[in-house]
């Protein structure tokens, strides 16, 4: 088996849920890296969006922010924040990839602040388009290291929303129907969520780890998937490809 | 003088200024110091253009620090490296979409103020939200209908957006108010005389800004002639009927990214936001060295070479360098490579 880092594991197991003349709206970091290693695998129609306004960039280093000249280098249009937000809101956009302080079991992202919001004891930079992503595509997804303090019970502000309350509140709030929360992926699973409860669930385990420690690195009780499997590890092409072409200075995958 | 969250959803007041607004094409280039002087007033609201540090109007922000202006009402969809302004008092509160650099983390003069209680949070939004917010401004209507923020704590955390029944569904919908700031500052590739202003890359929200605001500066790499304008409009983002006033401030938008021309000055960037900035006396620190020790962007350019131990020349070189594209960019239709030769002799001459 090929000897990988966590970080890496993440980005191989992101990129394999994209599949090719699919759109995605992406951040900079972890997401972006996940979207470029699709792109030059097995999705290379791959359009990418990013909310400044770069639609379908051939990304030929990694930016460093979503407004970045490379976000429209190559692509086909350089529009602005409100287009891109309103293609996703005409259900034009099929996945996004997100990142958060913390999650919960409905998959209900905080990046406001903890503790109260008119007092709060950390204050964190709040929604950018993470929000309208997560209202409108139709699959959302998240990077994240599985960490009892970021899997949280109750999240201190739901900045971004996943199934809110469980069952259809989704819905009943007036976001779209059939969207929301697909997969979260961190350094030890894969998650989904059950189609009727709409609560976090074990679909898959990395090499090396149990059900149990992924329990133990999450603050609330997680259900398991019908069937459980092991995650396929990263293949030597991929990391090869992420190391040399996509992330050859490690900023990502180095950290 | 009212608060400026008092100005800033009033459409009546909007329509009075727009009247005033003067539609003809007249001179407005003016010295960047006399710009800031004039249109940027205590107690403003000023909302961030471009994507905050990408074709931001940097020199511009640093200007209004040098010259102490007071108790702004920051916007930030997305906001930046402007908040050092709350350091001394320049900033006292904002409406936040989103205050960060991304993936190199948080800005720590924003988190401290928040957490101090010193800089009030007067609204959350998402960028969506805050984006239909100026696009109801530019459509001269009092709010859109939205579905973003719907459903999460958004919505109870800021006092201008509600939540209604869509009369023809029922269902849930978000209305977005007009919003109207007093004053926005744009940094371009290229203006004419008038404020005509055409940009390479991503637009962002500078169109609804430019129409929204009261009160607009253009700060520019390099002034143009109209007819070089007149002869390709497409890329023009601004008209000049928006437009107060024009300055020449080649690499106005350092140390950000200005597309095409050359990329972010990231070492000094991740220095500023990692470690000048992470306690209020290095934060002090660094604004008496950068800003109020320095009278404009190239004696900052100047100072960070210095620090690095390069040229001045060289130092700005690298930075275009540093913009991958700019090759690419070269075969556009309006040539920018072709601008490099006048640019470093501008710096060569500013910066001594």
């Amino acid at each position: 088996m090929a000897d990988y880092n966590t970080m890496e594991l993440m980005i191989v197991a992101a990129s394999r849920e994209l599949e090719d003349g699919a759109t995605v709206g992406v951040g900079t970091g972890a997401p972006c890296a996940a979207a470029m290693l699709a792109q030059k695998t097995k999705a290379p129609n791959l359009v990418i969006m990013f909310e400044a306004g770069g639609i379908s960039p051939l990304l030929p280093t990694m930016p460093i922010s979503v407004g970045d000249s490379r976000t429209f280098y190559k692509a086909v249009m350089a529009s602005g924040m409100c287009e891109i937000m309103e293609t996703c809101q005409r259900g034009m956009v099929d996945y996004t990839f997100l990142g958060g302080a913390q999650i919960d079991m409905y998959g209900n992202l905080n990046s406001t602040v903890i503790g109260d919001w008119a007092n709060p004891k950390v204050r964190f930079p709040g929604s950018g388009g993470a929000n309208d992503f997560a209202s409108f595509c139709w699959r959302i997804m998240v990077i994240t290291p599985q960490d009892a303090r970021r899997f949280v019970e109750r999240v201190s502000f739901i900045t971004t929303p996943g199934y809110l309350t469980g069952g259809n509140a989704r819905e009943e709030a007036g976001l779209p129907a059939n969207t929301g929360p697909y997969k979260v992926i961190t350094n030890m699973a894969v998650m989904g969520y059950d189609p009727d409860s709409k609560r976090m669930r074990v679909e898959s385990i990395h090499h090396g780890f149990t059900f149990e420690q992924v329990q133990e690195n999450c603050g609330f009780e997680l259900l398991k998937a019908p069937e459980v499997v092991e995650t396929p590890p990263p293949t030597e092409e991929e990391l090869s490809i992420l190391r040399s072409e996509v992330d050859p200075h490690r900023y990502i995958i180095g950290r | 003088m009212p608060h400026a969250n008092e100005r800033l959803f009033d459409h009546q007041y909007a329509r009075e200024w727009k009247l005033k607004k003067s539609r003809a094409e007249k001179d407005k280039r003016m010295p960047l110091k006399d710009a800031i002087a004039q249109f940027v007033e205590d107690g403003d609201s000023i909302i961030e253009t471009g994507f905050a540090y990408v074709r931001g109007p940097l020199g511009a922000y640093w200007e209004i620090g040098r010259q102490k202006k007071k108790d702004l009402v920051g916007i930030f969809t997305p906001g930046g490296l402007n908040n050092v302004w709350h350091e001394y008092g320049g900033m006292e509160g904002a409406h936040v979409a989103y205050v960060g650099v991304e993936m190199r983390g948080l800005i720590s003069t924003f988190r401290r103020g928040v957490e101090a209680g010193t800089l009030k949070v007067y609204s959350e939004w998402s960028h969506g939200g805050l984006a239909l917010a100026l696009r109801a401004a530019e459509q001269g209507l009092n709010y859109v209908a939205c579905k973003s923020m719907l459903g999460t704590d958004i919505i109870k955390t800021n006092p201008y957006i509600k939540v209604e029944s869509d009369p023809w569904t029922g269902e849930p919908v978000c209305l977005v108010p007009a919003i109207y700031p007093d004053v926005a500052i744009f940094h371009v590739h290229h203006a004419d005389k008038y404020g005509n202003s055409r940009i390479w890359g991503a637009s962002v929200n500078d169109t609804a800004i430019a129409v929204a605001a009261r009160k607009v500066v253009v700060t520019c790499e390099r002034i143009v002639d109209t007819l070089d304008i007149r002869s390709n409009p497409y890329q023009v983002i601004i008209p000049h009927y928006c437009v107060d006033a024009v300055c020449e401030v080649p690499f106005g938008a350092w140390p950000g990214d200005m597309p095409g021309m050359y990329y972010f000055d990231r070492r000094l960037q991740e220095r500023v936001v990692r470690i000048e900035w992470k306690t209020p006396e290095a934060t002090r620190n660094w604004i008496d060295r950068y800003i109020y020790g320095t009278k404009d962007v190239y004696e900052m350019i100047q100072l960070a070479a210095e620090e690095e131990g390069l040229n001045v020349l060289d130092y700005v070189k690298r930075l275009e360098q540093l913009a991958c594209d700019a090759a690419f960019y070269n075969i556009g239709s309006w040539g920018i490579g072709g601008e490099r030769d006048w640019r470093y002799e501008e710096v060569a001459k500013r910066a001594i």
